[in-house]
């Protein structure tokens, strides 16, 4: 007469805490997952074939609009891959202006990563500060740009501007208040007991595993592999800076959230440092008005605040558009893993992992 | 008052067809290095002895002989930028591949930093299998993977890239096959299981099959997508096949309503066919 | 005290009716206005300001005015509260969707069980132990109806010896109101946050009636008006530890049972999307939206009164400790009428303690996540229920010796 049965339920696309429209098939035996399909592309806007479509230049919004919380870092990887196509030489003012503001785009991106999974864990007044103090670098964009999320902050060979006056106090403002203001997220998460509960052994991913799904970012380096692009293959002025790598062996939500916090305090101090070492000279390279490239093929990786983002593009002779523009997003690869990190555990262990996950749906549905 | 989009129409309907299939490679490089450098020797040769002939003809006729030519040398400094150009491998890794490989490496280079190994189609997984375990190679993660259309090329039609990465030796290599159309190159899950979501990425968007995949299906676009939007013969404006079924929309208003809405912001809609 | 006919019970039952209603509908609304506002506070903004209002209504005129004398009118502090009717209004108002395949009998009754569930606890709930007032004997009655005078109109209103039952009867009874809408809605999401309110609110009834069993046993009475007053003003200082731990688990309890959130596993927002009411709009959302108000509310009264000593100053039985105290070493003291005012039974004391307790509620709510499922149901049986059920045999022994 009765009889138990595994339920199948799909956890959005519209739901709270999918960040977006991501979808995940889920097979329940009670509460504890036993099968999870993850399902992507209602955000699919087929960016990389428009950007085939348009002149070398063009591309910059669309990288824009793929990580909408992390848009210099997005424009910095399409830049830096433009400029290893044609070998073009970056003035090196320009390159520590990138440095920073790439640096502060880390910032914008781990607050918004912090107040998101604190609110899906239900933390509510977290989400609030970290806006709070994310208020303040997008005003710094603002201020450099005129825009404050999608940004369009770079160009091929440069920088648009130089940065305006009383840009450096404004910036040195802006670090003392993230830097207070990480300390009450600290007092408010670091050893609340149901955060610990909540976070500690959930959605563990292996350095093994990790390598093997080409999981990269703060979830590589929370399981213990020291593998940061800006110290392995230096890029903008990185090879000048003076930082270190945080890793955690835990490999889980809380290894990774303690990594963040790191990484928020080492991008603080880089961006003193761009400050405090700023080169006076030009910010932009000489260039032809047009660019008319040769055959070419190159892939150029640079670590986004959620790991590894590259870009791919072949070019052809005396052509003024990619021939192929391809673009590797770390949130694609490091979604491909959460049928690991939630096999067997809990419902709110799902939302646990997407949020310690760092998804946005823009970057991974391109 | 319905509108309904016509794709055919659109103002990018229209699809530019490469005519060249650009693959860098050395030998492609050097050929073309000569070619080039040929077709300028004989320009100067012609507009030489053009100058010959001209001087030798003012000199019969008595007049004031042409100013002799002077030969266009390239401007190198005046932007920051010197292309690239491919060149021959220096580096230990690529030497150690085709010791390793032998005849299926088809061509080794270097260009912008970067090492390239172009393999032969059908021994994709043994490279790859080379390189993940081979102790002197050991490149732990597969960061990307995907690959080009050529319609334009000899003998081939796509080429598939793996981007790896040895993060014990922070070194990067590009493994490339240059495949013909409708053949199944081994699928990479075997060996990095990363490769799962790339290969059916490559699948959805330029309709490359892998074999032995676990799950060849489309990702990005629906499954009922008709075509593969990053081919070159893929118009940008797409066909024009989404198909909106509105399960109680007796009086035909809401279709409506999308169908305009669809058609002001250039979107595809085809109408329903009636049964 | 005269015998009182049927029909002069029944006058002063819909007065006592009236008055209690007319506090929780003043009380709740309150509440969500205080919890806008007090989350507001602790997330650095400043909670609802304003209710939408360019060219007309009331609020048109006052921002015409306030932009006339030259103030920014968006930002006064108190302009949310006229906001609270328009959420009203608004669900009263909106669409009343129902899913197609949802069983519709009990669909609808569903949200009609939690609301009552949730008020009918109130009738138990003494809030003053002497009578309020006394109906004057001029006030005529149209009709044949006999004039009342000079009976009183007492705080509680059923004045019963089994109040206790009653409370915890209804409360369970409100479980069935989230359950049977989770089930009625025919939706996933619901069915999971209606499974998971049965197990927590089954977990969760047993300590709680256990923690309420120490100030029964302590008092020896489970008349609601008796066990106010006997743990109040007559216990020995061995009480005082065994009803703070009560007071502790109490309150623990009750943030499960109104499903706040450390324990809000039923509607968990971010995992269940809303939970057993996903599938509700309109006003009988709106019903489950101030049940778990007025519950709030109630917890914090049986709280107050029980535990912090209802309409008296003084929490844990202190108060007759206290009293006592001054009455054997400074009796001069006791004399003086302040400190016999401030020792006297006081309704703004009770109403003061449940505001205090709200308010806890509210502060928890802005600084702690919420917990996992499994670890919610770890916390009730792993360590509430051994440290009431030791907490209570600790009671029985005060009883017993002191």
């Amino acid at each position: 007469m009765f009889k138990s049965q595994e339920m199948e339920i799909n956890m959005g696309p519209q739901h709270p805490s999918t960040h977006g429209v991501l979808r995940l098939k889920l097979r329940l035996d009670g509460e504890t997952v036993k099968h999870c399909y993850p399902v992507i592309g209602y955000l699919h806007r087929g960016v990389e074939k428009i950007c085939e479509n348009k002149a070398f230049f063009q591309g910059q919004v669309w990288t824009d609009r793929m990580d909408y919380c992390s848009a210099i870092s997005n424009n910095l990887g399409w830049a830096e891959a433009i400029e290893k196509l044609f070998g073009i030489t970056v003035p090196r003012r320009a390159r520590y202006l990138r440095t920073m503001l790439n640096e502060l785009n880390r910032l914008n991106s781990h607050l918004l990563w912090l107040a998101t999974h604190a609110m899906d864990i239900g933390a509510l007044t977290v989400f609030l500060y970290c806006f709070r103090d994310r208020e303040k670098v997008l005003d710094v964009f603002e201020a450099f740009c005129g825009s404050r999320l999608t940004t369009s902050a770079m160009r091929i060979g440069g920088l648009l501007e130089d940065i305006p006056e009383g840009f450096e106090k404004m910036v040195k403002d802006t670090l003392t208040d993230i830097r207070e203001g990480m300390l009450e997220y600290e007092t408010l998460l670091s050893e609340n007991r149901i955060w610990l509960k909540r976070t500690v052994g959930i959605a563990r991913l292996s350095a093994d595993d990790c390598l093997a799904y080409g999981v990269t970012g703060p979830l590589l380096r929370a399981a213990g592999v020291a593998y940061d692009i800006r110290k392995a293959h230096p890029y903008a002025a990185y090879d000048e800076m003076k930082f270190e790598v945080p890793t955690k062996t835990e490999a889980d939500t809380y290894a990774r959230y303690l990594v963040r916090l790191e990484e928020m305090r080492q991008s603080i101090s880089i961006v003193e440092q761009c400050l405090g070492g700023l080169p006076e000279g030009p910010i932009m390279a000489k260039l032809p008005k047009t660019l008319k490239s040769e055959v070419g093929e190159v892939y150029h990786p640079t670590e986004a605040p959620k790991g590894e983002i590259g870009y791919y593009l072949v070019s052809e002779k005396g052509g003024v558009n990619p021939y192929r523009f391809h673009i590797r997003t770390p949130g694609f690869l490091n979604l491909q893993a959460i049928p690991l990190m939630v096999q067997d555990a809990l419902v709110a262990d799902v939302i646990a992992a997407i949020g310690t996950l760092d998804v946005v749906l823009g970057e991974i549905d391109r | 008052m319905s509108y309904v989009f016509d794709p055919s129409s659109a103002p990018n309907a229209k699809v530019n067809m490469p005519s060249t299939a650009p693959v860098p490679g050395l030998a492609a490089h050097i050929a073309d290095k000569k070619a080039t450098e040929a077709a300028e020797e004989a320009k100067w040769q012609k507009t030489y002895s053009d100058y010959e002939a001209a001087k030798t003809k003012a000199e019969s006729e008595g007049a004031e002989p042409p100013k002799p030519p002077v030969r266009p040398v390239a401007k190198s400094d005046a932007y920051d930028m010197q292309w690239p150009v491919p060149k021959e491998p220096e580096d230990q890794d690529l030497k150690t591949l085709v010791e390793l490989l032998g005849e299926s490496v088809e061509e080794t280079f270097e260009q912008a930093g970067e090492l390239i190994c172009q393999i032969n189609k059908t021994a994709i997984l043994n490279a790859l299998t080379t390189c993940n375990q081979e102790v002197s190679l050991r490149y732990e993660m597969l960061s990307d993977m995907t690959a080009t259309h050529y319609p334009a090329g000899d003998g081939y039609k796509f080429s598939v890239v793996y981007h790896l990465t040895c993060i014990r030796r922070r070194k990067r290599l590009r493994l490339r096959v240059l495949i013909p159309e409708g053949f199944e190159p081994e699928s990479a899950t075997q060996v990095y299981p990363g490769a799962n979501w790339l290969e059916r990425e490559i699948f959805d968007m330029l309709g490359i099959r892998f074999a032995n995949h676990p799950d060849m299906t489309r990702i990005l676009c629906p499954d009922d997508w008709e075509g593969h939007p990053l081919r070159k013969d893929y118009p940008v404006v797409g066909l024009g096949q989404r198909n909106v079924d509105f399960r109680e929309d007796r009086s035909g208003k809401l279709m409506r309503r999308a169908m305009e809405a669809a058609g002001h912001l250039n979107i595809n809609l085809k109408p329903i066919k009636a049964d | 005290m005269q015998e009182m006919t049927l029909l002069q019970t029944l006058l002063i039952a819909t007065i006592q009716v009236i008055l209690v209603v007319t506090f929780v509908f003043i009380v709740v609304p309150l509440t969500i206005f205080a919890e806008r506002k007090v989350i507001g506070f602790l997330q650095q903004r400043l909670g609802s300001t304003r209710i939408a209002g360019k060219l007309v209504g009331i609020t048109a005129l006052q921002n015409r005015a306030m932009w006339a004398m030259g103030k920014f009118p968006i930002l006064h502090y108190f302009r949310g509260i006229p906001g609270l009717a328009g959420d009203i209004c608004k669900l009263l108002f909106k669409e009343d969707v129902k899913p197609a395949k949802a069983d519709r009998l009990v669909y609808l009754i569903a949200p009609a069980i939690a609301m009552v569930a949730a008020v009918m606890t109130y009738s138990v709930i003494c809030f003053h132990p002497d009578p309020l007032f006394t109906i004057p004997a001029s006030l005529p009655i149209i009709g044949e109806i006999p004039i009342i005078g000079g009976l009183p109109v007492s705080g509680v209103i059923a004045e019963v010896n089994v109040g206790l039952l009653i409370l915890l009867g209804f409360a369970s009874v409100g479980v069935y109101g989230i359950v049977l809408g989770a089930w009625a809605s025919n939706s996933k999401y619901s069915l999971l946050g209606g499974l998971r309110s049965a197990a927590q609110m089954v977990s969760y009834e047993v300590p709680l009636t256990i923690s309420l069993l120490v100030p029964v046993v302590l008092s020896g009475s489970i008349n609601f008006y008796e066990m106010g007053q006997l743990t109040t003003l007559e216990m020995s200082p061995w009480a005082v530890p065994s009803l703070f731990v009560g007071f502790f688990v109490y309150m623990t309890c009750g943030f499960a049972e109104t499903n706040r959130l450390p324990f809000d596993m039923p509607e968990a927002e971010s995992e269940l999307i809303a939970g057993f009411h996903t599938e509700y709009s309109g006003m009988r959302f709106g019903l489950f939206y101030l049940a778990e108000y007025i519950n709030m509310s109630v917890v914090a009264a049986i709280a107050s009164s029980f535990f912090l000593g209802g309409p008296w100053l003084l929490p844990f039985g202190l108060q007759g400790i206290a009293w006592d105290f001054m009455a054997t070493h400074a009796p001069s003291l006791v004399e003086l009428w302040l400190v016999k005012w401030i020792m006297a039974p006081h309704w703004f004391y009770f109403v003061g303690k449940i505001f205090t307790l709200l308010f806890v509620f509210i502060w928890v709510r802005g600084s702690w996540p919420r917990y996992r499922y499994d670890q919610v149901m770890a916390v009730a049986w792993k360590y509430l229920i051994p440290l009431t059920l030791v907490n209570l045999v600790a009671a029985g022994l005060v009883r017993y010796f002191a």
